[in-house]
């Protein structure tokens, strides 16, 4: 029943999305048949309703993007070209990128109009708002024009006919649609040039982040040896040149002071074993990223189980990278959420290693600019991974890695 | 002698004030962040303060700042820098008011408490005292190497023991040589790097350090 009403549902979305080109192309119909005098009409016809359907295209191509996304999930950009500005030069004309007008008015007609004929995303979303409605577009009205005519034909008393033509909605519907994304979307995806460009601003847009993340990392890892092992070996050299100056005059007192020193020797240590550790932590480059989390969940003091699928160890940068992510989010869990209870799963689908973290904690996990979870989207970004809020308390990284 | 502590890492605040207790000085005052040692320094206006170069809330040249600007209010304001490396800009910066009473130090210098004490009694007096190993570092880097090519290695040894801040006796003594031969390395030194002598210890160093800073 549902597969029924969820196809029956897609299949009039379809209809409906594809209208506008079925009026246009109706329309023009109408003018021949109301206006035909000679062949010639034809010509005039053509050119009156080949603007029309150049316009309408556009947003029928928009709409049928968006309807299949949230079909199959598979987002397509219009890649559409940036206009060129518009600029006032000091001879006092407009510039559009194209030429010189008068008024900042023409100058922007000028420029839509050109953009409009000469971006090639223009004529793409034409072809598809031709190709499809008279092709996938006629598979996906079956069910609709099933109940129809089914529902004309019992009111005008023809009750096999309706019949019929009920039993062909409902066996059809939650199959016509389907017709639609694999011709849909070849027609709709931007050409490999716009996909490219594209993905050059992307790249550009994540080197960006890269070296920001990596800068602030840099200042991090200075700041905590300037405080921390390099200041505790000055303090341990003031201390023993204390002891010294004091050895003559007052003995005990020097013993109380080597003491301490020996004691911040130690916590020295053990600073720049923490430092080492969040630098590149031992344990994942020995063990890889599946025991580098287990090691991870034994010092939390949180319950936390590790569900791992036996996986090839992905690159030494990828499995760094979700390794502080896994670290972060534990951070959050306990932090933030309150949880006690975490059950972290590493596997690989497909062609991405996958690690989802969730806990029993009130969530309330979200990605603002600038805060924990930006950083970890931006360092799995690095690596064309992706961090999602999957629930109020879980959350998922997936990098796709190698073979 | 009555003495102020800037510093904000506790473990060194705190080893500081006990070695110079050790040495029997007082510690008027301690500051942590840039402004506190500024108004500390103004309000105690000690014989002489130990300034930590890298403070809160920047942590950048925070103490640095604070000990010029006392020093603008109270010209002559004794005040040893303390830094964890050796910074040519700062050590410009502090002898550009005219070097009285200023030192800088590394703090490693500090384990050779002696030394340290003495430097600081000798900025207290309204001396210079540079940190050997920055002494080193401002000959031997930028453009000095060039502008000392002409000097003798016992010339440029009496340099370095003179930017120190040591006098003509002192260097003497450091050399096993006398004092007068030691003037008149300097003299002939001098006169290689163009500059007139006029028989006072911290304008020589001064007058050395400017010409290396240009």
């Amino acid at each position: 029943m549902k597969t029924w009403t969820t196809g029956f549902a897609r299949s009039a979305a379809v209809v409906a999305v594809f209208s506008p080109v079925c009026a246009v192309w109706a329309g023009a119909a109408g003018l021949v048949w109301w206006w035909f005098a000679n062949p010639w009409t034809w010509i005039a016809v053509a050119v009156i309703a080949f603007p029309v359907l150049v316009a309408v295209s556009r947003p029928v191509a928009r709409w049928a993007r968006a309807l299949i996304a949230g079909w199959t999930g598979e987002a397509m950009p219009d890649a559409r070209r940036e206009p060129p500005p518009v600029v006032r030069m000091s001879t006092g004309f407009w510039w559009n990128g194209y030429g010189y007008h008068d008024s900042e008015r023409d100058a922007l007609m000028d420029r839509r109009m050109r953009m409009r004929w000469s971006d090639p995303a223009t004529w793409r979303d034409l072809l598809f708002a031709v190709v499809a409605p008279l092709t996938v577009g006629l598979v996906a009205a079956v069910p609709p024009a099933g109940v129809v005519v089914a529902a004309v034909a019992f009111a005008l008393g023809a009750p096999v006919v309706g019949a019929v033509a009920l039993v062909v909605a409902v066996l059809s519907a939650p199959f016509a649609w389907r017709a639609v994304p694999p011709v849909a979307v070849p027609l709709l995806r931007p050409s490999p040039a716009a996909a490219l460009a594209e993905r050059v601003e992307e790249l550009t847009a994540q080197r960006a982040d890269a070296t920001v993340a990596q800068a602030a990392e840099i200042r991090r890892i200075e700041r905590d040896l300037h405080d921390g092992a390099q200041a505790r070996l000055v303090a341990l050299g003031i201390s023993l040149a204390t002891v010294e100056k004091l050895m003559a005059t007052d003995p005990g007192r020097a013993m109380e002071v080597l003491r301490e020193a020996r004691k911040g020797a130690a916590t020295s240590l053990s600073e720049l074993r923490e430092l080492v550790r969040g630098v590149n932590p031992p344990v994942l480059s020995e063990r890889g990223l599946v025991d580098a989390v287990r090691a991870l969940a034994l010092e939390r003091p949180l319950e936390v189980v590790v569900r791992a699928a036996d996986i090839a160890r992905p690159e030494t940068p990828v499995e760094s990278a979700l390794y502080f992510g896994v670290a972060e989010l534990l951070t959050n869990a306990a932090k933030h959420g309150r949880a006690d209870k975490v059950v972290i799963t590493i596997e690989r689908t497909g062609k991405d290693v996958v690690v989802t973290v969730s806990d029993d904690g009130r969530g309330g996990a979200e990605v603002r600019p600038g805060g924990g979870l930006d950083g970890l989207r931006r360092r799995l970004a690095v690596f064309d991974g992706v961090l999602e809020i999957t629930g109020p308390s879980s959350a998922r990284m997936a990098v796709p890695c190698g073979s | 002698m009555r003495i102020l502590i800037a510093e904000d890492l506790y473990l060194l605040r705190d080893g500081l004030c006990r070695l110079l207790e050790a040495y029997g000085h007082e510690i008027v005052a301690t500051a942590t962040t840039g402004p506190e040692t500024l108004a500390a320094l103004l309000e105690h206006r000690p014989e002489v303060s130990v300034v930590d170069v890298r403070m809160p809330p920047a942590q950048s040249d925070e103490g640095l700042r604070a000990a010029l600007a006392a020093r603008k209010e109270v010209p002559g304001l004794p005040v040893l820098i303390l830094s964890q490396h050796v910074e040519r800009l700062y050590a410009g910066e502090l002898l550009a008011d005219g070097g009285r009473g200023v030192g800088y130090f590394l703090k490693e210098s500090v384990f050779d408490a002696d030394q340290f004490v003495d430097a600081l009694e000798r900025v207290a007096a309204g001396g210079t005292a540079m940190d050997p190993a920055v002494i080193t570092r401002l000959l031997s880097t930028g453009d000095g190497p060039r502008r000392l090519a002409g000097l003798t290695g016992r010339e440029h040894e009496v340099l370095a023991l003179m930017a120190e801040g040591l006098s003509n006796q002192a260097i003497g003594r450091r050399l096993f040589l006398s004092e007068s031969a030691i003037g008149k390395y300097t003299t002939s030194m001098f006169g290689k790097l163009g500059l007139t002598d006029d028989e006072e210890g911290n304008r020589r160093v001064l007058a050395v350090l400017r010409y290396l800073n240009g």
